[in-house]
């Protein structure tokens, strides 16, 4: 058994919209997992069925083996949600909502006021937490949303979008906020994003979705290193798609190599850099912004969707 | 896709045990907190009919003589300012609900582990609080107008017993179109339809008799009708004109029983609506 499970979860929306089309997974306790993807991959909708806040269209998933459809009380007893956008009651104060989170997951007075004390030191919320909500930053009301998710001790948490519309300071500061539940060894975390650098900094592991399907699962460490370590990025002046298939004739681009636009993308593998620049001269291409780099999420994420965003172009 | 990294399996904890009537207060406590954090949505449904029985029907009273019967017609349009003040009490507390789903915590409430009936149950327990001290406030200033209200224990029951059925109703209907309306713009310009018309036609400023004979019969389908009979024959109308306007029988405590039976009726299937209504349209 594990903390989370989704077989072959599935949902269409009226209107025959397909938001995820199918999705299989299993996440560990204890691990942090990354649901990586653009708006509209189907990452909230993933979330939103296993906190039964989305009915499925097909499939089926269980949080800590409770069934999310014969059992969701018991699937939402043992978890909770911190959600894309703020949802929260603006007109009461932090600590009302705090409680009113903890009530309604059945925490022991005693035990919810202790916590509650605990998480609002710990999350910096100590002078704010008696004014009402609405006077709040962004960045305070998503500290806020992640302490209230944290105070019924919940064994799965969901964090959909979790830094999205912050500005990069409050940003940077959440992301270690979240780093630092990464030793509450009993906590599984579900984190959604369209930010690679924060799948690559905070997860175990990475799902990446696109259009409704799961196109890669694995840790970063592992899907960065099918990339090789090293990359050739370079613009071209002409049919990007062209160029890509004369690297690959030239023996120095494989299948991974990409294209958006008029940018190309080559993993050089075991090629050097200057075995890719002799092939371009020889190919007799028009290229600039030439550059050789490590590669990252981004790679990964465009490698594995690039066609689509290209065709999409 | 790539190999799968294998997870560590998970450690069985006993879930925590969520009691459901703790959790209904709870939820009950919430949208009271909310509610008088907005002390407007208290105070505006009070206003119109505030004026309707203190200023209006006095002056309607003097200027046409007042009714034809025994009954004093201050006291007669106080109690028909109640079919408006509830109606407006519980459209206002259906506007939360939207601004809930919009920009309040209603997900936060729908991944809790509560019924989601609940959530309805909860705010209704509020919108019958909060209509109760408005009603109390109305009758109040009505009778401190100069309305003669004959308060007895039986008129006491009956009262709050039509005032009770009628709220759940009446709330039913605002959680029932704050469900299936999408946004505050829709809702409020539904609410002339639900809240006001009805107010015209269920005997509310004049006897349900004293309409064309078609617009009659529609007033003794509606369930301020026989509200508003029920309230009149608990504090005004002990002979029970209003309830013999709706039933033509002899025997005015069947009439009662029976008016109280149709509001029931409606409150209980208002209810049920709105429970499936916002069970279907809040979690998509």
């Amino acid at each position: 058994m594990h903390a989370i499970e989704a077989q072959g979860l599935r949902k269409t929306y009226p209107g025959g919209i397909e938001a995820v089309k199918g999705v299989d997974f299993e996440v560990g306790e204890g691990e942090v997992f990354g649901l990586l993807g653009p708006n509209g991959a189907g990452k909230s909708t993933t979330v939103g069925m296993l906190a039964t806040t989305i009915v499925p269209t097909a499939g089926s998933a269980r949080l800590a083996g409770h069934d999310v459809a014969a059992s969701p009380l018991l699937a939402r007893s043992v978890s909770s949600v911190v959600f894309q956008e703020a949802v929260v009651d603006r007109g009461l104060s932090g600590r009302a909502n705090l409680e009113l989170h903890t009530r309604l997951w059945g925490v022991p007075p005693q035990t919810a006021k202790r916590r509650a004390s605990e998480l609002i030191e710990a999350l910096g919320l100590s002078e704010l937490i008696d004014r009402p909500v609405h006077s709040y930053s962004g960045g305070e009301r998503r500290r806020l949303e992640i302490a209230r998710a944290l105070s019924s001790e919940p064994q799965v948490l969901f964090l959909d979008e979790p830094t999205v519309g912050l500005d990069p300071r409050i940003r940077h500061e959440l992301l270690d906020v979240i780093a630092g539940l990464r030793t509450r060894d009993e906590l599984t975390i579900l984190v959604t994003t369209h930010y690679l650098d924060e799948a690559q900094r905070l997860c175990d592991r990475v799902a990446i979705i696109h259009e409704g399907s799961l196109v890669a699962l694995d840790s970063p460490a592992a899907l960065l290193a099918k990339l090789g370590r090293e990359i050739l990025e370079f613009r071209v002046d002409g049919s990007a798609e062209r160029a890509l298939a004369t690297l690959r004739d030239l023996g120095v681009a494989t299948e991974d190599a990409f294209a958006i636009g008029a940018r190309i993308t080559v993993p050089l593998h075991d090629h050097a850099a200057t075995e890719a620049f002799a092939a371009i001269d020889s190919g007799r291409l028009r290229v600039s912004e030439i550059a050789t780099r490590v590669p990252n999420l981004d790679d990964v994420y465009l490698q594995l969707t690039g066609g689509a965003l290209g065709e999409a172009a | 896709m790539s190999a799968i990294a294998e997870p560590v399996p998970v450690t069985v904890r006993a879930p925590r045990r969520v009691r459901t009537t703790g959790a209904l207060a709870t939820l009950a406590r919430r949208r009271a907190a909310l509610t008088a954090s907005n002390p407007r949505q208290i105070l505006v449904p009070l206003i119109g009919p505030a004026l309707l029985a203190m200023v209006v029907a006095p002056a309607l009273k003097v200027a046409t003589g007042g009714l034809h019967s025994h009954i004093d017609y201050e006291s007669f349009v106080g109690i028909g300012a109640v079919g408006l003040v509830v109606p407006l009490s519980c459209i206002f507390a259906g506007l939360s609900v939207i601004v809930d789903r919009h920009s309040g915590a209603q997900r936060e409430l729908l991944a809790a582990p509560v019924p989601r009936p609940y959530l309805v149950l909860g705010n209704l327990a509020v919108a019958i609080a909060l209509s109760a001290l408005q009603v109390a406030v109305l009758i109040g200033l009505s009778a401190l107008r100069g309305g003669a209200f004959h308060i007895t224990a039986d008129g006491v029951a009956w009262f709050a017993g039509a005032a009770l059925l009628f709220t759940v109703f009446m709330y039913g209907v605002a959680e029932t179109l704050a469900s299936r309306i999408a946004t505050q713009e829709e809702y409020v310009g539904a609410t002339p339809a639900v809240a006001i018309l009805p107010f015209f036609l269920a005997g509310a400023l004049f006897p349900i008799g004293a309409m064309p004979g078609a617009l009659t019969t529609i007033a003794k389908f509606l369930p301020l009708t026989h509200a508003l009979a029920l309230m009149r024959y608990a504090f005004v109308d002990p002979s029970g004109h209003g309830l013999h306007d709706i039933w033509g029988m002899s025997n005015v405590t069947v009439e009662a029983w029976l008016s109280l039976a149709v509001v029931a009726l409606f409150a209980a299937a208002l209810t049920a609506v709105s429970i499936r209504m916002f069970s279907r349209s809040a979690v998509s």
